[in-house]
Protein backbone atom coordinates (compact mmCIF):
# COMPACT_ATOMS: atom_id res chain seq x y z
CA UNK A 1 0.00 0.00 0.00
CA UNK A 2 1.79 3.12 -1.23
CA UNK A 3 1.23 6.31 1.43
CA UNK A 4 0.73 9.37 -0.80
CA UNK A 5 2.10 12.81 0.63
CA UNK A 6 1.73 15.81 -0.88
CA UNK A 7 4.79 18.63 -0.64
CA UNK A 8 3.38 21.83 1.31
CA UNK A 9 3.58 24.93 -0.47
CA UNK A 10 6.71 26.82 0.89
CA UNK A 11 5.02 29.57 2.72
CA UNK A 12 3.12 27.48 4.53
CA UNK A 13 5.73 25.93 6.85
CA UNK A 14 6.23 28.66 8.91
CA UNK A 15 2.07 28.23 9.75
CA UNK A 16 1.96 26.11 13.14
CA UNK A 17 -0.99 24.27 12.04
CA UNK A 18 -0.08 22.95 8.60
CA UNK A 19 0.28 19.08 8.76
CA UNK A 20 0.95 17.29 5.75
CA UNK A 21 -2.41 15.76 3.88
CA UNK A 22 -2.06 11.97 4.34
CA UNK A 23 -4.70 9.84 2.21
CA UNK A 24 -3.92 6.17 1.61
CA UNK A 25 -5.92 4.53 -1.25
CA UNK A 26 -8.41 7.71 -1.96
CA UNK A 27 -7.14 10.92 -2.01
CA UNK A 28 -10.66 12.15 -1.19
CA UNK A 29 -10.67 15.68 -0.73
CA UNK A 30 -8.79 15.94 -3.98
CA UNK A 31 -11.19 13.84 -5.57
CA UNK A 32 -14.04 16.30 -4.31
CA UNK A 33 -12.38 19.78 -5.50
CA UNK A 34 -11.91 18.16 -8.72
CA UNK A 35 -15.61 16.97 -8.94
CA UNK A 36 -17.00 19.65 -6.81
CA UNK A 37 -14.91 22.80 -7.61
CA UNK A 38 -13.35 22.42 -11.25
CA UNK A 39 -16.97 20.60 -12.36
CA UNK A 40 -19.71 21.32 -11.11
CA UNK A 41 -19.37 25.03 -9.59
CA UNK A 42 -17.64 26.07 -12.71
CA UNK A 43 -20.99 24.55 -14.55
CA UNK A 44 -23.30 26.89 -12.51
CA UNK A 45 -21.50 30.00 -12.90
CA UNK A 46 -21.88 29.61 -16.33
CA UNK A 47 -25.69 28.56 -15.76
CA UNK A 48 -27.25 30.93 -18.37
CA UNK A 49 -25.58 29.44 -21.07
CA UNK A 50 -24.76 25.62 -19.93
CA UNK A 51 -28.23 24.91 -17.99
CA UNK A 52 -30.85 27.58 -19.32
CA UNK A 53 -29.80 26.74 -22.90
CA UNK A 54 -30.64 23.26 -23.25
CA UNK A 55 -33.34 23.88 -21.19
CA UNK A 56 -35.00 26.80 -23.49
CA UNK A 57 -34.35 24.09 -26.81
CA UNK A 58 -36.04 21.13 -25.68
CA UNK A 59 -39.05 22.98 -24.63
CA UNK A 60 -39.09 24.65 -27.58
CA UNK A 61 -39.05 21.37 -29.55
CA UNK A 62 -41.87 19.74 -27.32
CA UNK A 63 -43.81 23.11 -28.13
CA UNK A 64 -43.35 23.04 -31.81
CA UNK A 65 -43.86 19.66 -31.98
CA UNK A 66 -47.31 20.41 -30.29
CA UNK A 67 -48.35 23.24 -32.48
CA UNK A 68 -47.06 20.89 -35.69
CA UNK A 69 -48.83 17.42 -34.89
CA UNK A 70 -52.05 17.04 -36.45
CA UNK A 71 -55.03 14.29 -36.35
CA UNK A 72 -52.72 11.64 -37.73
CA UNK A 73 -49.93 12.23 -36.05
CA UNK A 74 -49.65 9.55 -33.25
CA UNK A 75 -46.74 7.56 -33.09
CA UNK A 76 -48.00 4.89 -31.17
CA UNK A 77 -51.78 4.29 -30.57
CA UNK A 78 -53.15 5.10 -27.51
CA UNK A 79 -49.99 7.34 -26.76
CA UNK A 80 -50.36 11.09 -27.25
CA UNK A 81 -47.76 12.41 -29.45
CA UNK A 82 -45.99 14.86 -27.08
CA UNK A 83 -46.22 12.18 -23.77
CA UNK A 84 -44.05 9.89 -26.77
CA UNK A 85 -41.25 12.31 -27.29
CA UNK A 86 -40.82 14.65 -24.68
CA UNK A 87 -39.18 11.59 -22.74
CA UNK A 88 -36.31 11.36 -25.87
CA UNK A 89 -35.87 14.98 -25.46
CA UNK A 90 -35.49 15.31 -21.86
CA UNK A 91 -33.11 12.10 -21.88
CA UNK A 92 -30.70 13.58 -24.69
CA UNK A 93 -30.67 16.68 -23.27
CA UNK A 94 -29.28 14.75 -19.98
CA UNK A 95 -27.07 12.95 -22.33
CA UNK A 96 -25.92 15.81 -24.51
CA UNK A 97 -24.80 18.26 -21.15
CA UNK A 98 -23.59 15.24 -19.79
CA UNK A 99 -20.84 14.73 -22.82
CA UNK A 100 -20.62 18.59 -23.50
CA UNK A 101 -19.21 19.36 -20.27
CA UNK A 102 -16.81 16.56 -19.76
CA UNK A 103 -15.42 17.02 -23.38
CA UNK A 104 -15.32 20.37 -23.49
CA UNK A 105 -13.37 20.75 -19.94
CA UNK A 106 -10.96 18.57 -21.28
CA UNK A 107 -10.72 20.22 -24.61
CA UNK A 108 -10.46 23.60 -22.86
CA UNK A 109 -7.49 22.57 -20.68
CA UNK A 110 -5.31 20.89 -23.01
CA UNK A 111 -5.76 24.34 -25.19
CA UNK A 112 -5.07 26.60 -22.75
CA UNK A 113 -2.46 24.40 -21.08
CA UNK A 114 -4.27 23.98 -17.82
CA UNK A 115 -4.22 20.71 -17.76
CA UNK A 116 -0.74 20.54 -16.24
CA UNK A 117 -2.62 21.79 -13.06
CA UNK A 118 -4.88 18.71 -12.94
CA UNK A 119 -1.96 15.97 -14.09
CA UNK A 120 0.28 18.21 -10.88
CA UNK A 121 -2.45 17.45 -8.22
CA UNK A 122 -2.22 14.28 -5.94
CA UNK A 123 -5.10 12.46 -7.96
CA UNK A 124 -4.57 8.72 -9.33
CA UNK A 125 -5.62 7.94 -12.97
CA UNK A 126 -8.63 6.76 -11.43
CA UNK A 127 -9.78 9.64 -9.20
CA UNK A 128 -9.34 11.66 -12.63
CA UNK A 129 -11.86 9.89 -14.51
CA UNK A 130 -14.42 9.66 -11.60
CA UNK A 131 -13.90 13.42 -11.52
CA UNK A 132 -14.20 14.36 -14.40
CA UNK A 133 -17.06 11.49 -15.69
CA UNK A 134 -19.31 12.10 -12.48
CA UNK A 135 -18.91 15.74 -12.25
CA UNK A 136 -20.65 16.44 -15.79
CA UNK A 137 -22.94 13.53 -15.18
CA UNK A 138 -24.51 15.71 -12.17
CA UNK A 139 -24.33 18.36 -14.67
CA UNK A 140 -26.28 16.55 -17.25
CA UNK A 141 -28.95 15.67 -14.10
CA UNK A 142 -29.40 18.70 -13.39
CA UNK A 143 -30.63 19.73 -16.60
CA UNK A 144 -32.51 16.92 -17.02
CA UNK A 145 -34.50 17.77 -12.96
CA UNK A 146 -35.04 21.01 -14.33
CA UNK A 147 -36.40 20.11 -17.63
CA UNK A 148 -38.42 17.11 -16.36
CA UNK A 149 -40.36 19.49 -14.15
CA UNK A 150 -41.08 22.09 -16.82
CA UNK A 151 -41.90 19.55 -19.15
CA UNK A 152 -44.42 18.17 -16.34
CA UNK A 153 -46.46 21.12 -16.34
CA UNK A 154 -48.02 20.36 -20.01
CA UNK A 155 -46.99 16.80 -20.63
CA UNK A 156 -48.96 13.99 -18.75
CA UNK A 157 -45.99 11.96 -16.69
CA UNK A 158 -49.02 10.33 -13.99
CA UNK A 159 -47.38 7.41 -14.39
CA UNK A 160 -44.15 7.65 -12.90
CA UNK A 161 -41.83 4.74 -12.11
CA UNK A 162 -39.23 6.10 -9.93
CA UNK A 163 -36.67 3.44 -10.10
CA UNK A 164 -36.88 3.30 -14.13
CA UNK A 165 -36.26 7.16 -14.35
CA UNK A 166 -33.80 7.54 -12.02
CA UNK A 167 -31.85 4.22 -12.88
CA UNK A 168 -31.81 5.07 -16.85
CA UNK A 169 -30.85 8.96 -16.16
CA UNK A 170 -28.35 8.15 -14.53
CA UNK A 171 -26.57 5.38 -15.71
CA UNK A 172 -27.18 7.49 -19.40
CA UNK A 173 -25.76 10.69 -17.59
CA UNK A 174 -22.71 8.56 -16.34
CA UNK A 175 -22.47 7.01 -20.01
CA UNK A 176 -21.88 10.29 -21.66
CA UNK A 177 -19.79 11.69 -18.68
CA UNK A 178 -17.43 8.97 -19.86
CA UNK A 179 -17.91 9.15 -23.37
CA UNK A 180 -17.41 12.89 -22.81
CA UNK A 181 -14.10 12.41 -21.01
CA UNK A 182 -12.44 10.19 -23.14
CA UNK A 183 -13.69 12.22 -26.53
CA UNK A 184 -11.99 15.21 -24.21
CA UNK A 185 -8.91 13.06 -23.76
CA UNK A 186 -8.46 12.44 -28.02
CA UNK A 187 -9.40 15.53 -28.98
CA UNK A 188 -6.87 18.14 -29.99
CA UNK A 189 -8.94 21.18 -31.48
CA UNK A 190 -12.35 22.49 -30.66
CA UNK A 191 -13.55 21.04 -34.27
CA UNK A 192 -11.90 17.46 -33.31
CA UNK A 193 -14.61 17.98 -30.42
CA UNK A 194 -17.60 19.85 -32.63
CA UNK A 195 -16.40 16.41 -35.38
CA UNK A 196 -17.62 14.36 -32.41
CA UNK A 197 -20.63 15.88 -31.53
CA UNK A 198 -22.12 16.28 -35.02
CA UNK A 199 -21.50 13.13 -36.22
CA UNK A 200 -21.56 10.48 -33.55
CA UNK A 201 -23.43 12.30 -31.10
CA UNK A 202 -26.19 14.04 -33.01
CA UNK A 203 -27.33 10.88 -35.26
CA UNK A 204 -26.89 8.64 -32.10
CA UNK A 205 -28.89 10.75 -30.22
CA UNK A 206 -31.78 11.32 -32.91
CA UNK A 207 -32.34 8.56 -34.53
CA UNK A 208 -33.02 6.75 -31.28
CA UNK A 209 -36.30 6.13 -31.64
CA UNK A 210 -37.21 9.39 -29.37
CA UNK A 211 -39.34 11.02 -33.15
CA UNK A 212 -40.42 7.29 -33.57
CA UNK A 213 -41.57 3.85 -33.28
CA UNK A 214 -39.36 0.80 -34.41
CA UNK A 215 -42.61 0.17 -36.28
CA UNK A 216 -42.37 3.13 -38.27
CA UNK A 217 -38.71 2.71 -39.85
CA UNK A 218 -38.14 1.64 -43.13
CA UNK A 219 -37.38 -1.75 -42.79
CA UNK A 220 -33.61 -1.55 -43.56
CA UNK A 221 -33.30 0.44 -40.71
CA UNK A 222 -35.36 -1.48 -38.49
CA UNK A 223 -32.70 -3.34 -37.45
CA UNK A 224 -29.84 -0.86 -37.39
CA UNK A 225 -31.87 0.94 -34.37
CA UNK A 226 -30.82 -2.21 -32.16
CA UNK A 227 -27.04 -1.37 -31.97
CA UNK A 228 -28.08 2.24 -30.81
CA UNK A 229 -27.18 1.94 -27.21
CA UNK A 230 -29.34 5.40 -26.89
CA UNK A 231 -32.65 3.50 -27.86
CA UNK A 232 -32.40 1.21 -25.40
CA UNK A 233 -31.70 4.32 -22.82
CA UNK A 234 -34.36 6.59 -23.97
CA UNK A 235 -36.95 3.67 -24.00
CA UNK A 236 -36.25 2.59 -20.64
CA UNK A 237 -36.96 5.93 -19.81
CA UNK A 238 -39.73 6.33 -21.77
CA UNK A 239 -41.23 3.20 -19.73
CA UNK A 240 -40.48 4.80 -16.63
CA UNK A 241 -42.46 8.10 -17.20
CA UNK A 242 -45.42 6.90 -19.81
CA UNK A 243 -45.37 2.82 -18.91
CA UNK A 244 -45.10 2.45 -22.74
CA UNK A 245 -41.84 0.38 -23.98
CA UNK A 246 -40.62 -1.63 -27.25
CA UNK A 247 -37.21 -3.53 -25.72
CA UNK A 248 -36.22 -5.25 -22.37
CA UNK A 249 -35.22 -2.83 -19.53
CA UNK A 250 -32.81 -4.96 -17.58
CA UNK A 251 -31.17 -5.20 -21.47
CA UNK A 252 -31.02 -1.48 -21.82
CA UNK A 253 -29.88 -0.89 -18.10
CA UNK A 254 -27.17 -3.96 -18.48
CA UNK A 255 -25.61 -2.56 -21.67
CA UNK A 256 -25.59 0.85 -20.63
CA UNK A 257 -23.59 -0.22 -17.45
CA UNK A 258 -21.10 -2.40 -19.26
CA UNK A 259 -20.58 0.14 -21.74
CA UNK A 260 -19.74 2.66 -19.19
CA UNK A 261 -17.69 -0.03 -16.98
CA UNK A 262 -15.72 -0.32 -20.57
CA UNK A 263 -15.30 3.35 -21.05
CA UNK A 264 -13.96 3.93 -17.66
CA UNK A 265 -11.70 1.48 -18.02
CA UNK A 266 -10.08 3.22 -21.57
CA UNK A 267 -10.43 6.62 -19.70
CA UNK A 268 -8.43 5.00 -16.74
CA UNK A 269 -6.10 4.07 -18.95
CA UNK A 270 -5.54 6.65 -21.25
CA UNK A 271 -4.81 8.94 -18.03
CA UNK A 272 -2.46 6.31 -16.91
CA UNK A 273 -0.19 6.42 -20.18
CA UNK A 274 -0.79 10.01 -20.69
CA UNK A 275 -2.03 9.61 -24.07
CA UNK A 276 -1.85 13.20 -25.88
CA UNK A 277 -1.61 14.86 -22.35
CA UNK A 278 1.84 14.21 -21.56
CA UNK A 279 4.12 15.19 -23.93
CA UNK B 1 5.25 40.52 -53.49
CA UNK B 2 9.29 41.26 -52.56
CA UNK B 3 11.00 40.52 -49.49
CA UNK B 4 13.78 42.52 -49.86
CA UNK B 5 14.01 45.25 -47.62
CA UNK B 6 12.99 48.59 -48.50
CA UNK B 7 14.85 51.38 -48.23
CA UNK B 8 13.54 54.47 -46.77
CA UNK B 9 13.47 57.18 -49.55
CA UNK B 10 11.66 54.43 -51.76
CA UNK B 11 8.50 54.15 -48.25
CA UNK B 12 5.65 56.38 -49.59
CA UNK B 13 2.80 56.90 -48.22
CA UNK B 14 -0.33 54.74 -49.34
CA UNK B 15 -2.61 56.17 -50.69
CA UNK B 16 -6.28 54.93 -50.76
CA UNK B 17 -9.34 56.50 -52.77
CA UNK B 18 -13.11 56.83 -50.70
CA UNK B 19 -12.75 53.10 -50.28
CA UNK B 20 -9.58 50.91 -48.81
CA UNK B 21 -10.63 48.19 -51.26
CA UNK B 22 -7.09 45.87 -50.42
CA UNK B 23 -7.92 46.53 -46.23
CA UNK B 24 -11.96 45.29 -46.97
CA UNK B 25 -10.57 42.04 -49.05
CA UNK B 26 -7.74 41.61 -46.18
CA UNK B 27 -10.64 41.31 -43.62
CA UNK B 28 -13.51 39.73 -45.60
CA UNK B 29 -10.58 37.10 -46.57
CA UNK B 30 -10.19 36.80 -42.64
CA UNK B 31 -13.39 36.26 -42.00
CA UNK B 32 -13.82 33.47 -44.23
CA UNK B 33 -10.43 31.88 -43.77
CA UNK B 34 -11.41 31.71 -39.94
CA UNK B 35 -14.50 29.25 -40.53
CA UNK B 36 -12.99 27.44 -43.66
CA UNK B 37 -10.31 26.41 -41.34
CA UNK B 38 -12.18 24.34 -39.41
CA UNK B 39 -15.36 23.47 -42.38
CA UNK B 40 -16.08 19.97 -40.42
CA UNK B 41 -17.46 22.02 -37.60
CA UNK B 42 -18.59 25.24 -39.31
CA UNK B 43 -19.89 23.76 -43.22
CA UNK B 44 -20.24 19.67 -42.25
CA UNK B 45 -21.63 19.49 -39.24
CA UNK B 46 -24.84 22.02 -39.52
CA UNK B 47 -25.20 20.16 -42.60
CA UNK B 48 -25.39 16.78 -40.92
CA UNK B 49 -27.69 17.74 -37.96
CA UNK B 50 -30.09 19.67 -40.92
CA UNK B 51 -30.35 16.25 -42.47
CA UNK B 52 -31.43 14.29 -38.96
CA UNK B 53 -33.63 17.43 -38.36
CA UNK B 54 -35.24 16.36 -41.44
CA UNK B 55 -35.65 12.78 -41.15
CA UNK B 56 -36.89 12.72 -37.29
CA UNK B 57 -39.75 15.41 -38.32
CA UNK B 58 -40.51 13.63 -41.04
CA UNK B 59 -40.63 10.42 -39.35
CA UNK B 60 -43.04 11.96 -36.36
CA UNK B 61 -45.33 14.55 -38.12
CA UNK B 62 -45.32 13.19 -41.73
CA UNK B 63 -47.20 10.11 -41.58
CA UNK B 64 -50.63 9.11 -43.71
CA UNK B 65 -49.07 11.44 -46.53
CA UNK B 66 -49.83 14.46 -44.48
CA UNK B 67 -50.23 17.83 -46.92
CA UNK B 68 -49.08 21.65 -45.72
CA UNK B 69 -49.39 23.78 -47.53
CA UNK B 70 -49.98 21.24 -51.19
CA UNK B 71 -47.12 19.79 -50.73
CA UNK B 72 -45.70 16.83 -48.63
CA UNK B 73 -44.54 17.45 -45.17
CA UNK B 74 -40.98 16.50 -46.31
CA UNK B 75 -41.27 19.34 -49.16
CA UNK B 76 -42.69 21.88 -46.56
CA UNK B 77 -40.37 21.50 -44.20
CA UNK B 78 -37.06 21.47 -46.23
CA UNK B 79 -36.58 25.20 -47.54
CA UNK B 80 -37.46 26.15 -43.60
CA UNK B 81 -34.68 23.97 -42.24
CA UNK B 82 -32.71 25.44 -44.98
CA UNK B 83 -33.01 28.92 -43.80
CA UNK B 84 -32.85 28.05 -40.49
CA UNK B 85 -29.16 26.43 -40.70
CA UNK B 86 -28.01 29.49 -42.62
CA UNK B 87 -29.07 31.96 -40.46
CA UNK B 88 -27.97 30.24 -37.46
CA UNK B 89 -24.66 29.90 -39.01
CA UNK B 90 -24.31 33.83 -40.16
CA UNK B 91 -25.51 34.44 -37.01
CA UNK B 92 -22.50 31.79 -35.31
CA UNK B 93 -19.91 33.65 -37.51
CA UNK B 94 -19.75 37.00 -37.02
CA UNK B 95 -20.48 37.15 -33.72
CA UNK B 96 -18.59 34.39 -32.90
CA UNK B 97 -15.56 36.16 -34.12
CA UNK B 98 -16.48 39.81 -32.43
CA UNK B 99 -17.00 38.04 -29.29
CA UNK B 100 -13.77 35.54 -29.50
CA UNK B 101 -11.77 39.27 -30.42
CA UNK B 102 -12.71 41.08 -27.68
CA UNK B 103 -12.12 38.60 -25.18
CA UNK B 104 -8.89 37.60 -26.61
CA UNK B 105 -7.73 41.13 -27.29
CA UNK B 106 -6.95 40.95 -30.59
CA UNK B 107 -10.35 43.10 -32.05
CA UNK B 108 -7.65 46.19 -31.79
CA UNK B 109 -5.83 44.17 -34.91
CA UNK B 110 -9.16 45.03 -36.45
CA UNK B 111 -9.62 48.83 -35.46
CA UNK B 112 -6.29 50.11 -35.73
CA UNK B 113 -6.01 48.96 -39.64
CA UNK B 114 -7.24 52.10 -41.81
CA UNK B 115 -10.47 50.79 -42.24
CA UNK B 116 -13.59 52.89 -41.87
CA UNK B 117 -16.99 51.94 -39.76
CA UNK B 118 -18.80 51.21 -42.97
CA UNK B 119 -15.59 49.08 -44.41
CA UNK B 120 -15.13 47.24 -41.02
CA UNK B 121 -19.55 46.28 -41.21
CA UNK B 122 -19.63 45.35 -44.61
CA UNK B 123 -15.99 43.10 -44.33
CA UNK B 124 -17.34 41.35 -41.41
CA UNK B 125 -21.14 40.74 -42.45
CA UNK B 126 -19.80 39.66 -45.81
CA UNK B 127 -18.10 36.93 -44.13
CA UNK B 128 -21.17 36.51 -42.39
CA UNK B 129 -22.96 35.84 -45.36
CA UNK B 130 -20.50 33.94 -47.00
CA UNK B 131 -20.91 31.22 -44.62
CA UNK B 132 -24.74 31.26 -44.91
CA UNK B 133 -25.21 31.13 -48.39
CA UNK B 134 -22.06 28.03 -48.02
CA UNK B 135 -24.09 26.21 -45.54
CA UNK B 136 -27.66 26.89 -47.26
CA UNK B 137 -26.13 25.13 -50.15
CA UNK B 138 -24.22 22.42 -48.47
CA UNK B 139 -27.85 21.44 -47.24
CA UNK B 140 -29.59 22.05 -49.95
CA UNK B 141 -27.81 19.86 -52.43
CA UNK B 142 -27.93 16.75 -48.84
CA UNK B 143 -31.57 17.76 -48.76
CA UNK B 144 -32.21 17.35 -52.34
CA UNK B 145 -30.98 13.86 -52.57
CA UNK B 146 -33.85 12.60 -50.10
CA UNK B 147 -36.64 14.71 -51.22
CA UNK B 148 -37.64 16.10 -54.34
CA UNK B 149 -37.76 19.60 -53.82
CA UNK B 150 -39.15 21.62 -56.53
CA UNK B 151 -37.74 25.20 -57.83
CA UNK B 152 -40.82 27.75 -58.55
CA UNK B 153 -39.09 30.97 -58.24
CA UNK B 154 -35.54 31.36 -58.12
CA UNK B 155 -35.40 35.01 -57.63
CA UNK B 156 -37.07 34.65 -53.90
CA UNK B 157 -34.44 32.51 -52.88
CA UNK B 158 -31.92 34.07 -53.97
CA UNK B 159 -33.20 37.59 -52.29
CA UNK B 160 -34.22 36.21 -48.77
CA UNK B 161 -30.97 33.60 -48.92
CA UNK B 162 -29.07 36.66 -49.11
CA UNK B 163 -31.30 39.10 -47.23
CA UNK B 164 -31.63 36.92 -43.82
CA UNK B 165 -28.33 35.97 -44.19
CA UNK B 166 -27.28 39.33 -44.19
CA UNK B 167 -29.86 40.51 -41.29
CA UNK B 168 -28.58 37.14 -38.85
CA UNK B 169 -24.87 38.38 -39.49
CA UNK B 170 -25.99 41.80 -38.36
CA UNK B 171 -27.94 40.99 -36.07
CA UNK B 172 -24.28 38.53 -34.69
CA UNK B 173 -22.21 41.55 -35.26
CA UNK B 174 -24.47 43.95 -32.92
CA UNK B 175 -24.47 40.57 -30.80
CA UNK B 176 -20.68 40.54 -30.74
CA UNK B 177 -20.38 44.46 -29.69
CA UNK B 178 -22.77 44.46 -27.44
CA UNK B 179 -21.70 41.31 -25.27
CA UNK B 180 -18.75 41.38 -23.29
CA UNK B 181 -18.31 37.84 -22.26
CA UNK B 182 -19.34 34.32 -23.80
CA UNK B 183 -22.26 34.11 -21.61
CA UNK B 184 -23.59 37.41 -22.86
CA UNK B 185 -23.72 36.28 -26.48
CA UNK B 186 -24.92 32.73 -25.37
CA UNK B 187 -27.70 34.80 -24.04
CA UNK B 188 -28.77 36.18 -27.17
CA UNK B 189 -28.56 33.23 -28.83
CA UNK B 190 -31.14 31.24 -26.24
CA UNK B 191 -33.28 33.52 -25.38
CA UNK B 192 -33.32 35.46 -29.03
CA UNK B 193 -32.03 33.95 -31.68
CA UNK B 194 -32.75 30.17 -31.22
CA UNK B 195 -37.05 31.33 -30.15
CA UNK B 196 -37.51 33.63 -32.87
CA UNK B 197 -36.16 30.73 -35.61
CA UNK B 198 -38.36 28.06 -33.99
CA UNK B 199 -41.31 29.66 -33.81
CA UNK B 200 -41.08 31.21 -36.90
CA UNK B 201 -43.19 28.48 -39.09
CA UNK B 202 -40.75 26.23 -39.79
CA UNK B 203 -42.76 23.48 -38.61
CA UNK B 204 -46.10 24.69 -39.50
CA UNK B 205 -48.13 26.47 -41.16
CA UNK B 206 -48.57 29.58 -39.20
CA UNK B 207 -52.71 28.85 -40.01
CA UNK B 208 -52.21 26.32 -37.40
CA UNK B 209 -51.76 28.50 -34.88
CA UNK B 210 -54.82 30.46 -32.65
CA UNK B 211 -55.48 33.67 -34.46
CA UNK B 212 -53.91 35.78 -31.72
CA UNK B 213 -50.36 33.99 -32.17
CA UNK B 214 -51.01 34.61 -35.84
CA UNK B 215 -51.37 38.18 -35.46
CA UNK B 216 -48.15 37.84 -33.13
CA UNK B 217 -46.08 35.89 -35.32
CA UNK B 218 -46.69 38.30 -38.61
CA UNK B 219 -44.42 40.81 -36.46
CA UNK B 220 -41.60 38.28 -36.67
CA UNK B 221 -39.11 38.93 -39.32
CA UNK B 222 -37.99 34.87 -39.32
CA UNK B 223 -41.53 34.50 -40.44
CA UNK B 224 -41.50 36.84 -43.32
CA UNK B 225 -37.76 35.10 -44.32
CA UNK B 226 -38.49 31.57 -44.38
CA UNK B 227 -41.81 32.13 -46.10
CA UNK B 228 -40.60 33.78 -48.71
CA UNK B 229 -37.90 31.49 -49.03
CA UNK B 230 -40.03 28.70 -48.99
CA UNK B 231 -42.75 30.57 -51.29
CA UNK B 232 -39.48 30.40 -53.86
CA UNK B 233 -39.05 26.26 -53.51
CA UNK B 234 -43.03 25.20 -53.49
CA UNK B 235 -44.80 28.32 -54.95
CA UNK B 236 -47.60 28.47 -51.73
CA UNK B 237 -46.74 31.79 -48.78
CA UNK B 238 -48.96 32.02 -45.73
CA UNK B 239 -48.24 36.00 -45.62
CA UNK B 240 -48.00 38.42 -47.97
CA UNK B 241 -45.01 38.29 -50.51
CA UNK B 242 -44.63 42.25 -51.29
CA UNK B 243 -44.17 42.74 -47.32
CA UNK B 244 -41.75 39.90 -46.58
CA UNK B 245 -39.70 41.83 -49.68
CA UNK B 246 -40.23 45.08 -47.48
CA UNK B 247 -39.54 44.24 -44.17
CA UNK B 248 -36.93 42.42 -45.09
CA UNK B 249 -35.09 45.22 -46.53
CA UNK B 250 -36.15 47.81 -44.31
CA UNK B 251 -34.74 45.44 -41.07
CA UNK B 252 -31.51 45.23 -42.40
CA UNK B 253 -31.40 49.18 -43.58
CA UNK B 254 -32.02 49.41 -39.76
CA UNK B 255 -29.53 46.72 -38.74
CA UNK B 256 -27.02 48.20 -40.57
CA UNK B 257 -27.03 51.68 -39.74
CA UNK B 258 -27.37 50.46 -36.18
CA UNK B 259 -23.61 48.37 -36.75
CA UNK B 260 -22.36 50.97 -38.69
CA UNK B 261 -22.95 53.73 -35.53
CA UNK B 262 -21.38 51.04 -33.02
CA UNK B 263 -18.31 51.00 -34.81
CA UNK B 264 -18.45 54.84 -35.38
CA UNK B 265 -18.53 55.58 -31.85
CA UNK B 266 -16.66 52.63 -30.53
CA UNK B 267 -19.45 51.33 -27.94
CA UNK B 268 -17.89 49.04 -26.07
CA UNK B 269 -15.18 48.58 -28.58
CA UNK B 270 -12.65 51.02 -28.24
CA UNK B 271 -12.36 52.75 -24.56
Amino acid sequence: MSLRQTVPPRGMLAFRSWRPLHFRRFNARGFWTHYYHRGVLRFYRFGLELLVGPLVSSLLFILVFGVAQNEHSTIVPGVGLIAFIAPGIILYAIAHTAFQNAAAMLVFEKMEGMISDVQMAPLSPLELVAGYALSSATCGLSVGVLLGIAAAIFVDFSYFDASLVIGFACATALFFGLLGTVVGIWAERWDHYSAVEGFLIAPLGLLSGTFFSVERLPEAFREWIYYNPVFYAIDGFRAGLIGYAESSQALGIGLLLGLSALLALLGWRLFAIGYKIRP
Amino acid sequence: MEHHPVSLAAASVRRMGPVNWRGLWTLYMKEVRRFLNVFTQTLLAPMVTTLLFLAIFTLALGGGGRQVGGVDFAVFLAPGLIMMAMVQNAFANTSSSLVIAKVQGNIVDILMPPLSPGELTLGIAAGGVTRGLMVGLAVGLGMWLFVPIPIHAPHFIVYHAVMASLMLALLGMIGGIWSEKFDHIAAVTNFVITPFSFLSGTFYSIERLPPVWQTVAHFNPFFYMIDGFRYGFIGHADGSLAIGLVVMALFNVFLWTVTHRMFATGYRLKP
